[in-house]
């Protein structure tokens, strides 16, 4: 055997996973050798050093370079769009509008109401007017600078709660509420009446944007009738089927790569309007085009969190039961229908139990840009209200915050009908392991009415929470190749998001076929090429594309054994692999290495295709999350410092430990963001446009913003209900809990409830100041 | 995108003064703020006059006097780490250190740092206001959160500079060169205040550059200090900040200096609360009384009166730190 050869394996003396006959589900890994340890990214180098080819670094031959000329008012009619100066200006190709006839295609934020690419009506400041194609990214700009137009300004709404007041102008004949949803169960009457203290708050949490590190945009191009998408993508499926529907494409038609991309955190799970006007574009002149938004844009037009206001209502009996809850928010997805209330309300229906639960939640329209899907949607808005009040009840009845939670720990989903179980719950041993890390008893008690330095205090706070999917679901296919030297290939149409994906997946190929990791090449993320998948969110990529994977590479297996077992003269069932070798478990000196199997030579390559199974049926799989914080609070200025933080997270299996501990510290530090710093702010009394509409003034948090001491402490159940993997998501989870366990330290360090995000000295500085007022009276 | 312009990298002081005073000049040094601007159209230029290679402008000397001279190119990196200035003018180095970000340490200039334009939201937007030549200060009815509490008439800025209360509170002067040659300006008035003119911040005239800045020998016996308070802790202008420095005798307040950043249009010295606490003993309660006195004509608008406690509780616990040190 030469060098090379001998690489590809794990000469490690021990079988790979036993393999499970034709058609049948394998068994949960009893014990994993690659699966569950600490391996850097497959593609650290390439991301690292700069020669990972992202979208926006993709410069076709003759491409032209597209500008967007958007509404700068947040409610106007679009009465008339001189384009030509623009198109005599030097290097301009072309230049599109609503008065152009190639433009009229349908658009939709979700399907209740159409749209146009161009619509003369702009409901949001930012809405697309006119665009235009140019030799130079400097020419396609001065053109729109060039293009002028007469708007007829409209009256505005800046704020959810005005949006139905008589007075305020409607966005939508039928009115400005988008979306009303109610659930009840029991009889919350009668359970405030049974409880010993029930407390009302309002909360209201803050409009967040998802600022990934890359731009949306693509560059599209057409060869005849087939359009080809190079975009910045959580996934290439959804971006076909959405652009081969707007433009009436077959499927066939439309490519989409996406490759690696630079976080889209929800907001690049679909196409943008941006898609259509650059494919547009191209087809018009006959040339690939370039759309990227500027930083300045993406402000305004590719979605966000949306800001709510929250009512909650809670009761609770002496001894920790809850008794009742009720929860209204009105939220509001922006300018149009995009689920501004979407799943604001499910910590309150499922998280602890409760057997009385009335919701109301209403999404309303105003004139700013449509929400998108942001990491957990809603989730971190109910927890902001839910975790606080229980922080709340708990000081009102005398008891430890985890204690009572740790009374009203569900098995079962209360929330849907039927009540159906859960496959796994960590949720107790979050809170509760998660507390013994922490420190909880003794920092609690220590940090108590503290006197460190006089006027600062300190304080700690617990959150927990649980998401709404992250047990992934079919379909999803993959294919796994291996070659004849035993080195895989891997595709799968699954985009890596910056999660970790392509990392998981080869750490499940490596654990099945033996080769190490580096053996394996991923081909995703092309429609063209690589097997159909769901975009990546929702925190189910692990658990939906891991097991099809694990599947894949069992029928390659298979299908090794069964060629060996040929050569050998056996029968398959008595041959496992070992290392580099097909051996017999009966008799080790019946064996054949693999690059000598017969089979596998003559045919040059082994095709394992594998599907992801149906979930559990009438069983809810979803991840758990307690998560800790201390704080330091200046009473004097409301200055905040978050001392350190503990994610306490319950994802069932841990694949790999680093991508994992990554996720925790990015999702806290995301929620540190919606906790303490971020905030859109439109010119509500003046103009309705963003103020803040760069990222100094929209404020992301910065290293020097999150605490040096973050911890990662995974409860590990696989789940092995759930899938063959025994994984469940892990994205959304770790950014749930975490604003609320902050608010709860900044409550516990002075005794002031920050009800309203973010909590910096501009509100902590007077709520102090009307605290001290009060206690002095 | 930016506008068109010619581009002109000045040998000398002299040659970039020619180059300024050609037409509606604009001087790159860091460059940090001027790119801003420009790709913001906040202003517009036809000549850009570098002065990045005029190497007296980055020398940082111990004047004959027992000073120091910092030139208008020093980095704010510079002036932070600076053995010099750490030791004799710590607040000045304190001020450094705390502006916007190490990148922006790196490349922005104390001259810049002085001149830069103001933060407002709504002068660097999309808003044609008063400082830009249109008719009202959109702060006055609209999201003034960040806006000043003291000196707002027609215009409500607030100054971005952290060093410039620092340096305020050491009595620095600034050098400037100009058509006219050179001239001395005092740091306490070389800001203009909207109430003198709305679309000046600094006292330069066309073709003026800010050539160093020359501070005093040191006060024996002076303790100086640069606090900030900001919504971020990296790459933030102060919500609240104050340069402090203060002499004392047998425990009694003999000299005091009370510089605001984020409070005013202009770096707002505190003469009323200076003078009161001159002759107080150091100690907690002259802080408290220096605070409350601090604010007492501050004139919150709709969205910052949060300022005012802040400024208070700021300032009593830095008066109070700093009569202990």
């Amino acid at each position: 055997m030469n060098e090379s050869e001998r690489n590809i394996y794990y000469l490690r003396g021990i079988p790979v996973p036993e393999t499970p006959p034709p058609g049948k589900d394998p068994s949960p890994w009893k014990k994993t050798d690659i699966v569950g340890t600490s391996i850097p990214r497959v593609d650290a180098y390439e991301r690292v050093s700069g020669t990972a080819l992202y979208p926006s670094d993709i410069r076709l031959p003759r491409m032209l370079y597209a500008a967007v000329l958007r509404c700068p008012h947040p409610h106007a009619e679009v009465m008339n769009v001189d384009t030509s100066a623009a198109e005599g200006m030097p290097g301009v190709r072309a230049v599109i509008s609503g008065k152009t006839s190639d433009t009229d295609f349908a658009w939709w934020y979700s399907k209740e109401i159409k749209t146009k690419i161009f619509d003369p009506l702009c409901r949001f400041e930012g809405e697309e007017v006119a665009a235009v194609a140019a030799e130079t990214a400097y020419q396609a700009w001065d053109a729109v600078r060039a293009i002028t137009v007469e708007y007829k300004v409209l009256p505005f709404i800046a704020e959810e709660s005005k949006s139905l007041d008589s007075s305020s102008p409607l966005l939508h004949p039928n009115g400005n509420t988008a979306k009303t949803d109610k659930y009840s169960r029991g009889d919350v009457g009668a359970g405030f009446s049974e409880a010993d203290v029930v407390l009302d708050e309002t909360y209201r949490t803050e409009c967040e944007l998802h600022m990934p590190m890359e731009l949306h945009g693509c560059v599209a191009s057409w060869d005849n009738d087939r359009l080809t998408i190079w975009e910045s993508a959580q996934g290439v499926y959804s971006i076909q089927s959405r652009i081969a529907e707007i433009l009436g494409l077959p499927l066939s038609k439309v490519r989409v790569i996406g490759h690696y991309m630079g976080g889209g955190f929800g907001s690049k799970l679909q196409p943008g309007k941006y898609t259509v006007i650059a494919s547009l574009l191209a087809k018009k002149t006959g040339r690939p085009v370039r759309l990227f938004l500027t930083r300045e844009e993406t402000f305004l037009a590719v979605g966000n969190r949306p800001p709510a206001i929250m009512q909650l209502k809670a009761g609770v009996k002496k001894d920790g039961t809850l008794t009742a809850l009720e929860f209204s928010c009105i939220a509001t997805g922006g300018a149009y229908p995009a689920n501004g209330t979407s799943l604001v309300d499910w910590l309150v229906r499922d998280l602890y139990l409760c057997p009385n639960v009335k919701t109301e939640t209403k999404d309303v329209y105003i004139n700013a840009g449509p929400s998108r899907p942001f990491r957990a949607p809603g989730h971190p808005q109910a927890a902001w209200a839910l975790e606080q009040m229980m922080d709340a009840l708990a000081e009102k009845i005398g008891m430890d915050p985890i204690e009572l939670r740790l009374k009203n720990i569900p098995s079962f989903s209360q929330g849907r009908e039927g009540n159906p179980p859960y496959t796994t719950t960590g949720l107790r041993e979050c809170l509760s392991e998660g507390a013994r890390a922490f420190g909880w008893e003794q920092a609690r008690k220590r940090s108590s009415g503290s006197k460190e330095n006089g006027h600062v205090k300190r304080g700690v706070g617990v959150a927990s929470g649980l998401w709404f999917a992250g047990g992934g679901n079919p379909p999803s296919t993959a294919v796994v190749k291996l070659f004849s030297d035993g080195s895989v290939n891997l595709n799968m149409g699954a985009s890596d998001i910056g999660t970790g994906t392509k990392t998981v997946m080869t750490m499940i190929v490596s654990e099945e076929l033996g080769v190490k990791p580096e053996m394996v090449q991923i081909e995703y993320a092309d429609t063209a090429t690589t097997q159909y998948a769901t975009p990546s969110g929702g925190s189910k990529t692990v658990p939906t594309e891991g097991p099809a994977v694990r599947a894949a590479a069992l029928s390659v297996k298979q299908q090794l054994l069964s060629f060996a077992a040929a050569d050998l003269k056996t029968d398959d069932s008595s041959l496992t692999l070992r290392g580099d070798e097909v051996i017999s478990m009966k008799d080790p000196l019946v064996k054949v290495k693999i690059h000598d199997v017969t089979g596998l030579r003559k045919r040059g390559v082994i095709v394992g295709v594998g599907y992801r199974g149906p979930n559990p049926e009438r069983k809810v799989v979803n991840p758990f999350a307690a998560q800790f914080c201390e704080v330091e609070v200046n009473t004097m200025t409301g200055e905040v410092r978050i001392v350190r933080f503990l994610g306490c997270h319950d994802s069932g299996r841990v694949m790999n430990r680093l991508t994992y501990d990554n996720q925790v510290f990015g999702g806290i530090t995301m929620g540190i963001g919606l906790a303490m710093t971020e905030a859109r702010i439109l010119d509500r009394d003046q103009t309705g446009k963003m103020v803040n509409r760069n990222l100094h003034d929209y404020k992301l948090p910065t290293s020097l913003d999150v605490p040096k001491e973050m911890k990662s402490l995974p409860i590990e159940k696989p789940d092995d209900t759930a899938n063959t993997i025994g994984a469940k998501g892990l994205g959304e989870p770790v950014t749930i809990p975490t604003a609320a366990a902050v608010a709860n330290a900044v409550y516990h360090a002075v005794g002031v409830r920050m009800t309203g995000t973010p909590i910096t000295p501009l509100q902590l500085c007077q709520a102090l100041e009307k605290d001290g007022k009060e206690r002095s009276k | 995108m930016t506008p068109g312009f010619s581009y002109r990298r000045a040998a000398s002081i002299k040659d970039a003064v020619t180059g300024l005073s050609e037409g509606n000049g604009r001087i790159l040094a860091g460059g940090t703020d001027l790119l801003g601007c420009l790709r913001d159209s906040v202003f517009t230029t036809d000549m850009v006059v570098s002065i990045t290679g005029i190497k007296e402008l980055k020398r940082i000397d111990e004047t004959p006097g027992g000073g120091l001279s910092i030139g208008a190119l020093a980095t704010i990196t510079e002036v932070s780490e600076n053995p010099v200035i750490r030791e004799r003018y710590p607040a000045l180095a304190q001020a450094a250190a705390e502006v916007a970000s190490p990148q922006l340490r790196n490349q922005g200039t104390l001259g810049g740092n002085l001149c830069q334009k103001p933060r407002c939201w709504y002068y660097r937007g999309e808003f044609h206001c008063l400082r830009k030549g249109g008719d009202r200060c959109y702060a006055v009815a609209g999201e003034n959160h960040y806006h000043c509490i003291f000196g707002g008439k027609g215009c409500y800025i607030v100054h971005p500079s952290d060093t410039a209360p620092a340096l305020i509170a050491y009595g620095a002067e600034a050098t400037i060169a100009g058509p006219a040659g050179m001239r001395k300006v005092s740091l306490e008035n070389f800001f203009v205040p909207p109430a003198k003119d709305v679309t000046k911040e600094t006292v330069l005239e066309a073709g003026e550059i800010v050539t160093a800045i020359v501070l005093p020998p040191p006060l024996a016996g002076l303790k100086s200090f640069y606090r900030k308070i900001r919504s971020r802790q990296s790459w933030d202008f102060a919500l609240a900040g104050v340069a402090l420095a203060i002499r004392t005798s047998n425990g009694r307040v003999t000299d005091a200096r009370i510089v605001l950043s984020g409070a005013a249009p202009i770096p707002w010295r505190l003469v009323d609360a200076e003078k009161a606490l001159i002759g107080k003993v150091a100690g907690p309660d002259s802080a408290k009384h220096t605070a409350a006195l601090s604010i007492k004509d501050a004139q919150p608008l709709k969205h910052n009166a949060y300022k005012i406690p802040l400024f208070k509780g700021m300032i009593e616990e830095e008066v109070a730190n700093i009569s202990q040190a």
